[in-house]
C-alpha cells in the first residue's frame, strides 16, 4: 500500500480498488450526500454490498476513535512513534494540530 | 426486529447486535451521567452534524431530552462531533472551567464519539439515523478506579500492567495502546469502545494477523485505506 495516497488521494493506493475506497472513505464523512450515494453505488459494483457495510464500519469506527483521540489527547505509543519520523514528514503528519499531544512530552 | 432491517446492504448480526447495544446504553444512567443528561450530549453531538452537512436529519429522531446543557459544555459537544480537528488542550481545559470532573469529561467524550460513530455507520449504509430510546431511571454508578493516574493524556488512564495492577489485567490483558485505554478511568465506557472495535475493525488478538479478513469483501489493506483516509481528513496524529 501507497501511505502517501491516504493524504494526497489523487496518487494511486496500490490497493484493488483503492480509489473507490478513498472516494468512499472521503464521501461517508462529507457533505455532499450525492456524492456518498454514488460513492456507495460504485463501491457496491467493485467489491460487493457487504463491502459497503465493512467500509461503512470502517469508517464508522475511526470517526470514534479520531475524537476519542484527539478529545482525550492522548500522545502516539512509543511502540508507533519510534522509527515512522520520515512517514510522519512525508505525509506532513506533524503539522496536524492532534500532533501537539505527542510533542508537548518532548 | 433487527436493528438494520431497514437496510438494502446486508449487516452482519454481531454487528447490528453491537450497534444495538450502544443505543440501549444511551438510555441508562452512565457512570457519571444520568440517563437524560446522556441523551442530552448525544443529540447535542448528533444536532452539530445535521448543522454542519455531514448527517441527514431523520424524520423520526427518537426521544427527546429536556435537559438543557450549558452553553459551554455544548460547545465543547459541537466541537468534538464536528469538528475534531480543532479539539485540543484549550478545549479540554473549557470543559473543567465549565465545572466537568476528569472523569465527567471522558464519558462526554466516549459518548459523543460513539454516536458519531453510529450515525457515520448509518449514513454509510444508506439508512436513516437510528431513534433514541426513551431514557430511563437510574443513577450514575459514579464509581471512579482508584488505580487511574495522569499519564500522558489530558485525563487519568489506567497504566498497562504491571504498573495498573489487577484491575489493568483484567481489562487490558498483558498491553493496550493508548487509543484503548484512552477511556479507562470510566471503566463501562472503555468496555463499549472496545466492543465496537472489534465489531467495526477487527478482532484485537488478530490485530496483527494481516492475512486475517473481518469484513466480507475487503482485504486488511483495503481496510486500512478507508482508516488511514478518514483519519487523515480528521487531522488526527494518532
Amino acid at each position: 500500500m501507497n501511505p502517501e495516497a491516504l493524504v494526497r488521494p489523487e496518487l494511486d493506493t496500490g490497493v484493488p480498488s483503492g480509489d473507490v475506497l478513498l472516494a468512499f472513505a472521503e464521501a461517508i464523512i462529507g457533505t455532499d450526500r450525492a456524492a456518498l450515494d454514488a460513492a456507495r453505488t460504485a463501491l457496491a459494483e467493485a467489491l460487493g454490498p457487504a463491502a459497503v457495510s465493512g467500509a461503512s464500519a470502517v469508517a464508522a469506527n475511526f470517526s470514534k476513535n479520531d475524537r476519542v483521540a484527539n478529545g482525550i489527547g492522548i500522545p502516539v505509543d512509543d511502540i508507533v512513534f519510534n522509527g515512522t519520523e520520515d512517514l510522519r514528514e512525508q505525509l506532513g503528519l506533524n503539522a496536524y494540530k492532534s500532533a501537539e499531544n505527542t510533542f508537548r512530552h518532548m | 426486529m433487527p436493528f438494520y432491517s431497514d437496510s438494502e446492504i446486508p449487516v452482519r448480526d454481531d454487528l447490528a447486535q453491537a450497534h444495538a447495544a450502544q443505543f440501549e446504553r444511551f438510555a441508562r444512567a452512565g457512570t457519571w451521567g444520568t440517563a437524560v443528561q446522556r441523551l442530552a450530549v448525544i443529540s447535542e453531538a448528533r444536532q452539530a452534524g445535521i448543522d454542519a452537512g455531514m448527517l441527514e436529519a431523520p424524520e423520526d429522531g427518537g426521544a427527546v431530552s429536556d435537559v438543557e446543557l450549558p452553553e459551554d459544555v455544548r460547545a465543547i459537544i459541537r466541537c468534538l462531533a464536528a469538528s475534531p480537528r480543532d479539539f485540543d488542550m484549550g478545549t479540554y481545559q473549557q470543559a473543567r472551567d465549565a465545572g466537568l470532573s476528569d472523569a465527567e469529561f471522558a464519558e462526554l467524550v466516549a459518548i459523543v464519539s460513539f454516536i458519531v460513530n453510529l450515525d457515520v455507520y448509518a449514513r454509510g449504509i444508506g439508512v436513516p439515523l437510528r431513534p433514541f430510546a426513551e431514557p430511563q431511571p437510574g443513577n450514575p454508578s459514579r464509581e471512579q478506579p482508584v488505580e487511574a493516574v495522569l499519564e500522558q493524556a489530558f485525563v487519568p488512564t489506567i497504566p498497562n500492567p504491571p504498573e495498573g495492577g489487577a484491575i489493568a489485567k483484567e481489562m487490558y490483558g498483558p498491553f493496550k495502546p493508548y487509543i484503548m485505554r484512552a477511556l479507562s478511568i470510566v471503566p463501562d465506557e472503555f468496555r463499549a469502545h472496545l466492543e465496537l472495535e472489534q465489531a467495526q475493525y477487527v478482532l484485537l488478538p488478530k490485530i496483527m494477523d494481516f492475512d486475517y479478513n473481518h469484513h466480507e469483501g475487503l482485504t486488511r489493506p483495503q481496510v486500512e485505506v478507508v482508516a488511514g483516509r478518514v483519519s487523515a481528513i480528521n487531522d488526527c496524529f494518532y
